[in-house]
């Protein structure tokens, strides 16, 4: 791949995880977005070092100004707790990326492992700034059992059936992708 | 999918803060940014959102548009205020029924942190307001030429910025389009369990996938046919100019933002 494909894969998937966290899973009680659908593919497809750089451009491109995150955008978004999953996302892509693209025609099962490391970077390093913000930030030490709860007990369903979704859609479309190539 | 994300906030028109430099208004952004973190009264909060006021009129930007910024936070910031109000030990308690409990002090903070952060909000969208795109990702690319020497691509980066901003209304389009001939056809969103619902997304991931890889595709072959060259240098239609007015405003601005922390420092207690 040369590098004019790869500045504009780049930037295409930025602009789908812009989309994703636009798209609502119609859930009663927390519905959910696809942010995480398309992170885990910009790794997935891309590879790990462009799937985290396009997932970083997609940061960058928040902080700007422009409100592609669920909550709007601008700089002060990094003092939002739920920051953290935006960083997590870059670093779980990279991961993702490495490990299912180590060999050329990857198994469902290493797809799965692969998106399931994603998600628990994604949740490592969410779970740690949101308590580091609550922490010296906001100044409201936050115990360990409310942490747990919003953190990870409410939203983790909804993820773990993503991750397995994002393994199914990679499976069908890397062949798709490394023919095109 | 129904919030059709706006990114034309860029309201044009002819002002000293349009025409001022995007590197200059980016820095200056910054470090208001960095003042308004590092303030510790009220009576900075109350200046610094003069000054926001102030250059929001000269902007032409209006006060309602600046407070619809606010709006996509409310959530947070009413949840923080919350969580302030009734959980910080106080020694002045105001209200109490059983483990609920208001003092003087949570109070306060609440306010204080609430304010911070709306005021963090305006701030920083008053440089998207006044700041087209194209100029944004410019503006970028310069300030971080320096990270070159240290193997960054700058110009590559602000050109997978540029090809993001210009893909997401497109591709938003598209998805619209692809969810509603899958509708149209018969499928659901809102029915079954959790991982029915979510399996209902992959046909419209699945081709909106491959309609985005093949424009982008077709963006390569077009680039390339007009000798688009990855980190080679390239001119500019418009080059960024820095004007001695601008140099004046980026003089008067720091010298404001001195004062006001000079001034923190002296009321903080």
């Amino acid at each position: 791949m040369n590098t004019t494909k790869k500045i504009i894969l780049a930037g295409l998937f930025a602009a789908l995880s812009a989309i994703g966290a636009f798209i609502k899973v119609p859930i009663p009680v927390l519905p959910f977005t696809l942010q995480l659908l398309f992170t885990t593919l910009a790794g997935l497809i891309l590879g790990g070092k462009l799937g985290a750089i396009s997932v970083f451009c997609y940061i960058i491109i928040g902080l700007l100004g422009f409100p592609v995150f669920t909550n709007g955008g601008g700089p002060a978004y990094v003092l939002q707790p739920t920051f953290g999953y935006l960083a997590g996302f870059c670093a779980g892509a990279f991961a993702t990326g490495k490990i299912a693209r180590a060999v050329p025609n990857p198994s469902l099962k290493r797809l799965l492992a692969a998106t399931f490391t994603g998600l628990a970077i994604v949740y490592a390093l969410g779970i740690a700034y949101y308590w580091f913000i609550y922490q010296f930030y906001i100044g409201s030490p936050l115990g360990f059992w409310t942490l747990f709860l919003y953190c990870f007990l409410l939203a983790i369903p909804g993820d773990i059936v993503l991750c397995i979704v994002t393994a199914v859609i990679g499976k069908r479309l890397i062949p798709i992708v490394s023919y095109s190539n | 999918m129904k919030p059709v994300i706006q990114l034309g906030r860029y309201i044009p028109a002819h002002t000293i803060i349009h025409r001022l430099d995007p590197r200059i208004k980016f820095i200056l952004t910054m470090e208001m940014i960095t003042v308004l973190c590092l303030g510790k009264t009220f009576l900075l909060f109350a200046l610094t959102a003069v000054l926001i006021i102030f250059a929001a009129a000269l902007a032409r930007i209006s006060l309602f548009s600046l407070i619809q910024t606010i709006l996509p936070i409310f959530g947070i910031v009413s949840f923080t205020v919350g969580v302030n109000i009734f959980f910080i030990e106080g020694k002045t308690v105001l209200w109490q029924w059983r483990f609920l409990r208001i003092s003087q002090e949570g109070l306060y903070f609440a306010a204080f942190i609430c304010s911070r952060i709306m005021l963090l909000v305006t701030a920083s969208s008053l440089m998207t307001f006044t700041t087209a795109p194209i100029e944004l990702t410019d503006g970028l690319e310069y300030l971080l030429r320096p990270l070159n020497r240290l193997g960054f691509p700058a110009g590559a980066f602000a050109m997978t910025l540029n090809i993001a901003l210009r893909f997401i209304p497109i591709l938003q389009e598209e998805t619209q389009k692809i969810m509603q001939a899958q509708i149209a056809r018969g499928a659901s969103f809102g029915t079954g369990g959790l991982f029915k619902r979510a399996k209902a997304f992959i046909p419209i991931i699945i081709p909106l996938f491959i309609s985005a890889l093949q424009r982008a595709e077709d963006l390569a072959l077009a680039m390339e046919a007009r000798c688009y060259h990855a980190g080679k240098a390239r001119t500019r239609m418009h080059p960024l100019c820095c004007s001695r007015s601008d140099i004046h405003i980026f003089t008067v601005c720091n010298a404001v933002f001195v004062f006001l922390m000079w001034m923190d420092s002296r009321f903080a207690y």
